[in-house]
Formats: structure tokens, C-alpha cells, sequence
């Protein structure tokens, strides 16, 4: 897959020749005269335009740009690590979940397709939905994370997605047409011009960027450190061990990677008390809590524990209220029949136009949050974004002004269960 | 003074201790029936039982020539009488005697109650004059008090294992309730297994399994750091066909109980049916979810409301 467009090239081209390039300006500096940046210019490697950029290629992100690549946009996702699937793959919780509700399934669509497709490619097995589950995690899909990274890339790559790896945004400009994001990664300067972004970054840092208010919790939830050890580890078939990473926080390379030394403090520590080898590690933190928009619509608990149908729900999301503390969890089960709905108005921020959020930040409060956060229900939003903002980019539109109907039609085209059909 | 022989000594130490130790057994006992549940009286009344027992062990046997003679009179024809009738008594509990054992405070079948009318069935439980429980089933179209549904109620942990059964149906009844005979029988096992399992620490579920003691549950001695349990019933009105079901199965409801945030009114949901299977070789039985298949089992109860009244 090439990142540059002929277009990109001349221009790479033309800007080396005039030695506007970084490495232009390198070989020119000979003399103690040297050329100022001009504030809040780039020199770019790679320029391209799309209608819409995911940014964040985790569990919700992955989602929403093969569904916004599946309707027909020209879709660009940028991932700051290695591989798809977030937290699914690089937390290591390859068990997500849940996409069931009382005998039913109520998350269906592109995420379901990708888990279904990884766990029979791989043999294993998925749980009995008619079964009333002892405890709610027994409906969780164990899938191999590796092999679910891979397919996420394929089916990235069959929808027209373009993936970016290993960069992330340094500046976002509106423009008339949607918004500048200008992107760095080690050796490339890239400028998106996009009609629509949709932040998928977990804690809303491109919205953060954009200037829109967001909410954070003095305390947040811990991480948790994903590793085995013992005997061999058997992707797919069983859930890996982990350990609370308390502080763990999402927000920026510093704060992941004090996460990351402390939870693999910690494994050493358990390691070396237990005497055991270990098998498998994580590359990184699961992060559970960071920060949360202020959307247009905000679910709170009650929303969420009474299952309340929003009119412009797009989603359905299913789990306990489940926020875990320094002393652990005690998930609080849903009633009976109750399946909470996502309204689009969730993932919108509050006052914007031409951007979208999927994943755990959506605009809720913590309680609501804490049951919000899970797989099976960013994957859900994910699809909902990715539909929303591929609308918005055709229509030449802002999000929240796409009808319903025509959602909601796109959404069941490509196999989504639609709140309060089923 | 004559220094006393080693058998002598023994008779006197084995007196001594048989006082005071039955001095603690008065005590504790009188504690245990007129107080409500303390697992502090509760043990120590069982714990000095067991060591009494020993101690009157030995005083028999200290005294075994004369006990011989006791024997062969004939008051020991009377005595023999006077215990088995005691002990029948006491075992089948007639009313009188039941009415006795509702002066206790303590926590234990003799203060439940249950019954079954034409609106349905009700069951009462106060373990303690602090805690009175209620569970009144409303009888549903398809309910007959003529062929009475069976019914058992019980207790759950965090797990989902049995900890306590509130009501037990008969032996017969016990057949067409299943899935209770299968906590029932097997909860014992499945609490060794349980507590023998790591524990996870971080990913969003691993629930502990909490006590296995319903006295944690029902009566904490400090809510705040007590879990949630759940109250379950299995009903089943025997040889009620429907569509392809020659019998359909029972039903069971359930509703869970938090002491963090008391309630005093709480509907039961219908959870599901148990369905039998093999796990390992060995019989199991789940619930799952009701499908369409069901019909008048569906409307044996039309409501089940457990009321909690906590002083």
C-alpha cells in the first residue's frame, strides 16, 4: 500500500529541490544563518486528502474505518502503535464482549463478523447465548489476538482503508471543508485534509486538541497488565493473567509509559515470588478510564441501568456497571430484559461539527461509563461512527444533521443490530 | 495429708471439668436460643459441647461398675423411655413443640413459615427480630391449589453457589425441582472447588465467591463489607404439557439482595429453565434463557415479591 499519491511525490520533489525539506534545510545550514519555521507550519512528507480519518485503530477505531471504508469513503486510519485491535490485541483482553443480552444477541455488525471470522479461522469456540451465564463473563469471546490483528488489517485493507501506523496528530485546524490534522510518526510529517474525524484514541485526545470540553475523574480506574505464567500460553482458549496497574493512564506517551513500567514491575516482582517462567507479556497496558466528552448527549446511570431507548440510539451496549477500584470490582449486573441504548448524540462533543467519538470515551457519567467502556459496545459505536461520519462526508454535512433513517438503513446494510428492532 | 493416687486425681479433674464446663454449656446454650445469631456463642457452645462429650466419656467409663448396676434395675427402663420420647419429639417437632423453638431468636428453620393458598404461596423468615423476610408468590391463571405447584427457595452466593436452602421440598417434590437438587447436593463440593481457585485480580469479573456462610449474608456483622447475594426459587407444576413439551420444565426466578443498598421491596425476575448436561462425565444442570416454547408454566406465577424489613 503506498502513502503517496503522484501528487505527493512531484510535491516531495519540488520542496527537496527548493530545500524546504528538513533535509533541505539540513544540507543548506552551512552557515551560522539559519531558516526559522514559520509558526504552526509543517514540512510534510506525505499530503492526502480524505472524507474521512479514524484516528485510533483500536477496538472502536478499527471498526469504524472499515465501516466508513465499506460506505464508500476514502477512509485513512491512524494508529499510534503496531497493530489493530487495541486493547483487544496490544492489551491483551482477547475476550471481548459481550454481544449477548438475555438469549439474544444485540451486538451484531462488522465487529461480531471480525470475531466470529477469527475464533472458526482459528478453531475455537464460542459460548451458548441460550444459556443463562453463571457470571457474565462466561459470554465473552476468547479469540487469538494475533490472528484478530491480522484479520482487522485485511478487512481494513478490503474496504479501502488506509492504514498509518505508528503516527499520531500533532496539530488539527479546521478548514470549510472539515479539518487540517497534521500527523507525526518517526520519518514522516503527514497533513490529512479530511471532511470528518473520528477520535477513537480511548480518551478523546484529538477532541482535547480541538478545544472541546472533556471530564476526568480525580481517581481513574486501574490498567491492567496482561501476561502467563507457568505453563505455555494457548491464545484463544483462555483468558491471560493480569495484574491492576493503578494510575494507569492513556492521556500521552509519558503516562502510558510510566504505566507500562510499572505494571511490568510488577510482573517481575510476581514472578520472582512465584518462581515461575513466564510465557507471555503484554506490549502493553489495558487501560480502562482516562477522559470522557461532553457530548451533545450524555448517558447517565440511570439511562444506562434502566436500559432507557434513546431516539437517536445507534447502538446497544450490554454489561455491568462494573468500576473497578483499588480493592477490585463488584460488577453490578443489569435487571432482567434491560439492554441500554447509545444515542448518536453520545459520541458527538457538545457544540462541534465534522467530528465523531467511538470507543470508551463517549459522553456519559463514570457509572455509566464503567458499563459502557467494554468491547462488544465500543465495536458497536465504532460501527455507528464509521456510518455517521461517511454519511456526513457524502452529504456534505455535520454528523448530528445525517437522518436517523438513512443511518440506520447503512448501519443494518452492513449487519448492525438497530436499538429496539430486535 | 495423704497424697492422693493418679486415679483419684483423675476422678476429681474429670469432676471439676464436667462442672465448669457445663457451667459454659448452660450459659452459651441459654445465649443461643434466646439471642439471635452470634457465630461467636454459636461456636463456643458447639466447640465446649464436643469437649464435654469427651469429659462425660471419661466419667462414664470412671464410673462404669455403678452405671452397670444403674442398668439392671428397672428405672433404667424408664429412663430409656423418657429419652427416646425426647428425643422423637424433638426430632419431628410437633406444633407444641415448634412453638417452643419460635422463642428462640436464633437463626433457624423454626422461625420460617410457609403457606399456600388460592392467591398463592407465602413464605416468612426472621432469623432475628432485626430482620424479617418475606416472599409472597401471586398465583397466576395457570395455578390450581388442587395440584398445587412444588416450590423450593434458597440462597446463592456471588458465585452462584448454595448457601443456604430457605425452603426444601419433600422427597417426591424434590424430582420435578432439579435444578435446586442439583445445588442442593452439590454445593459442598463446589465450595471446596471454588475457594481452591486462584483468584484474578484485574480483568473486569472475576467475582470472589464470597462466604459460603448465609449468616454473612443475612445478617452481616458490618454491611459495609458485605456482598450481594441472591434469593432464587424453582417452581414447577408436574405433568403440565405444552406444545412439544409433554411436562414443561420448571422455572427459576431470582433477585438479588445487596446489604450496601437495602431495599425493602424487590420483584423476582424469571432467569430461566435447567436443562441437564454433562461436564466432565459428571451431571449438571443450567439455566437458559425461555424461548417461545413455554406456555401456561409461564403464567403459574404472576408476580413473586420478596419484601426485606430491616430494623
Amino acid at each position: 500500500m503506498s502513502d503517496e499519491s503522484p501528487t505527493d511525490r512531484r510535491q516531495f520533489l519540488q520542496r527537496s529541490l527548493l530545500g524546504t525539506t528538513g533535509l533541505g534545510m539540513a544540507m543548506a545550514s552551512t552557515s551560522d544563518v539559519v531558516a526559522k519555521p514559520v509558526p504552526g507550519e509543517m514540512d510534510v512528507d506525505v499530503t492526502q486528502e480524505v472524507d474521512v480519518l479514524v484516528i485510533g485503530g483500536g477496538t472502536a477505531g478499527n471498526i469504524a474505518a472499515i465501516q466508513a471504508g465499506r460506505a464508500g469513503a476514502k477512509t485513512l486510519l491512524v494508529e499510534r502503535g503496531a497493530q489493530l485491535g487495541g486493547t483487544t490485541t496490544t492489551g491483551g483482553v482477547a475476550f471481548p464482549g459481550l454481544f449477548d443480552a438475555w438469549g439474544k444477541q444485540i451486538i451484531a455488525g462488522i465487529g461480531w463478523e471480525l470475531v466470529k471470522e477469527c475464533v472458526e479461522l482459528d478453531g475455537g469456540t464460542f459460548p451458548n447465548f441460550a444459556k443463562v451465564p453463571k457470571r457474565h463473563w462466561q459470554n465473552q469471546i476468547q479469540v487469538n489476538l494475533f490472528l484478530y490483528a491480522i484479520l482487522a488489517e485485511e478487512k481494513c485493507e478490503q474496504a479501502g482503508v488506509q492504514i498509518a501506523f505508528h503516527e499520531f496528530p500533532e496539530s488539527i485546524r479546521a478548514t470549510p471543508k472539515g479539518w487540517q490534522v497534521d500527523c507525526l510518526g518517526f520519518g514522516t510529517r503527514r497533513r490529512v485534509l479530511c471532511k470528518q474525524v473520528i477520535d477513537c484514541t480511548g480518551g478523546a485526545e484529538v477532541v482535547g486538541m480541538m478545544g472541546f470540553e472533556r471530564l476526568r475523574e480525580e481517581e481513574t480506574q486501574p490498567g491492567s497488565m496482561l501476561f502467563h505464567l507457568g505453563e505455555a500460553n494457548d491464545p484463544g482458549r483462555h483468558q491471560l493473567h493480569q495484574l491492576y496497574v493503578h494510575g494507569a493512564d492513556s492521556t500521552n506517551s509519558r503516562t502510558v509509559t510510566k504505566a507500562n513500567l510499572t505494571g511490568r514491575k510488577s510482573i517481575l516482582a510476581k514472578l520472582r515470588k512465584e518462581k515461575k517462567r513466564l510465557m507471555h507479556l503484554q506490549p502493553e497496558t489495558g487501560f480502562r478510564e482516562s477522559y470522557r466528552i461532553v457530548g451533545e448527549t450524555t448517558i447517565t446511570v440511570n439511562d444506562y441501568t434502566s436500559g432507557r431507548l434513546f431516539k437517536d440510539a445507534v447502538s446497544n451496549a450490554f454489561y455491568p456497571v462494573d468500576l473497578h477500584t483499588k480493592s477490585g470490582v463488584k460488577p453490578k449486573p443489569l435487571k432482567p430484559g434491560t439492554v441500554p441504548s447509545i444515542p448518536l448524540g453520545a459520541l458527538i462533543p457538545k457544540g462541534s461539527r465534522n467530528i465523531l467519538v467511538a470507543g470508551r470515551c463517549l459522553s456519559s457519567d463514570r457509572l455509566a461509563n464503567s458499563g459502557l467502556r467494554v468491547q462488544a459496545s465500543c465495536m458497536g459505536m465504532g460501527q455507528a461512527a464509521g456510518v455517521a461520519a461517511s454519511l456526513a462526508a457524502k452529504n456534505g454535512t455535520t454528523p448530528l444533521d445525517v437522518p436517523l433513517a438513512e443511518i440506520h438503513r447503512q448501519l443494518a446494510k452492513n449487519g448492525a443490530i438497530i436499538p429496539g428492532k430486535t | 495429708m495423704a497424697v492422693p493416687g493418679s486415679k483419684s486425681l483423675r476422678r476429681r479433674l474429670t469432676s471439676l471439668l464436667i462442672s465448669l464446663t457445663f457451667l459454659v454449656l448452660a450459659v452459651s446454650g441459654g445465649l443461643a436460643f434466646f439471642r439471635p445469631f452470634s457465630i461467636q456463642v454459636i461456636g463456643l457452645h458447639s466447640l465446649m459441647g464436643f469437649i464435654f462429650v469427651g469429659i462425660v466419656v471419661v466419667h462414664v467409663l470412671n464410673n462404669s461398675r455403678q452405671l452397670k448396676g444403674y442398668f439392671r434395675t428397672r428405672i433404667a427402663w424408664v429412663a430409656l423411655a423418657v429419652s427416646v420420647v425426647l428425643t422423637l419429639l424433638f426430632f419431628l417437632q410437633p406444633s407444641p413443640i415448634k412453638a417452643v423453638l419460635g422463642l428462640s431468636q436464633n437463626l433457624g428453620p423454626t422461625l420460617d413459615h410457609f403457606e399456600m393458598n388460592e392467591d398463592g404461596m407465602i413464605y416468612r423468615y426472621s432469623p432475628s427480630p432485626d430482620y424479617k423476610l418475606e416472599l409472597k408468590v401471586k398465583s397466576g391463571p395457570s395455578y390450581d391449589l388442587d395440584h398445587p405447584p412444588r416450590i423450593a427457595i434458597w440462597l446463592e452466593n456471588q458465585g452462584a453457589y448454595h448457601i443456604k436452602t430457605l425452603l426444601g421440598p419433600d422427597k417426591i417434590a424434590a424430582e420435578t425441582l432439579p435444578y435446586w437438587t442439583f445445588k442442593r447436593r452439590g454445593w459442598e463440593e463446589a465450595r471446596k472447588a471454588a475457594e481452591s481457585e486462584e483468584e484474578t485480580d484485574a480483568i473486569s469479573t472475576p467475582t470472589p465467591n464470597g462466604s459460603f456462610d448465609p449468616a454473612d449474608y443475612i445478617l452481616p456483622a458490618d454491611p459495609e463489607t458485605s456482598t450481594p447475594y441472591k434469593l432464587l426459587i424453582e417452581v414447577n407444576q408436574p405433568d403440565d404439557a405444552h406444545g412439544t413439551h409433554r411436562d414443561q420444565p420448571s422455572l427459576v426466578y431470582a433477585v438479588e439482595i445487596d446489604n450496601l443498598s437495602p431495599v425493602t421491596f424487590q420483584l423476582l425476575e424469571l432467569v430461566g429453565y435447567p436443562k441437564r448436561e454433562d461436564e466432565d462425565g459428571k451431571e449438571a444442570w443450567s439455566l437458559y434463557f425461555v424461548d417461545e416454547g413455554f406456555g401456561s408454566a409461564l403464567e403459574l406465577i404472576d408476580s413473586a415479591l420478596l419484601t426485606i424489613d430491616r430494623e
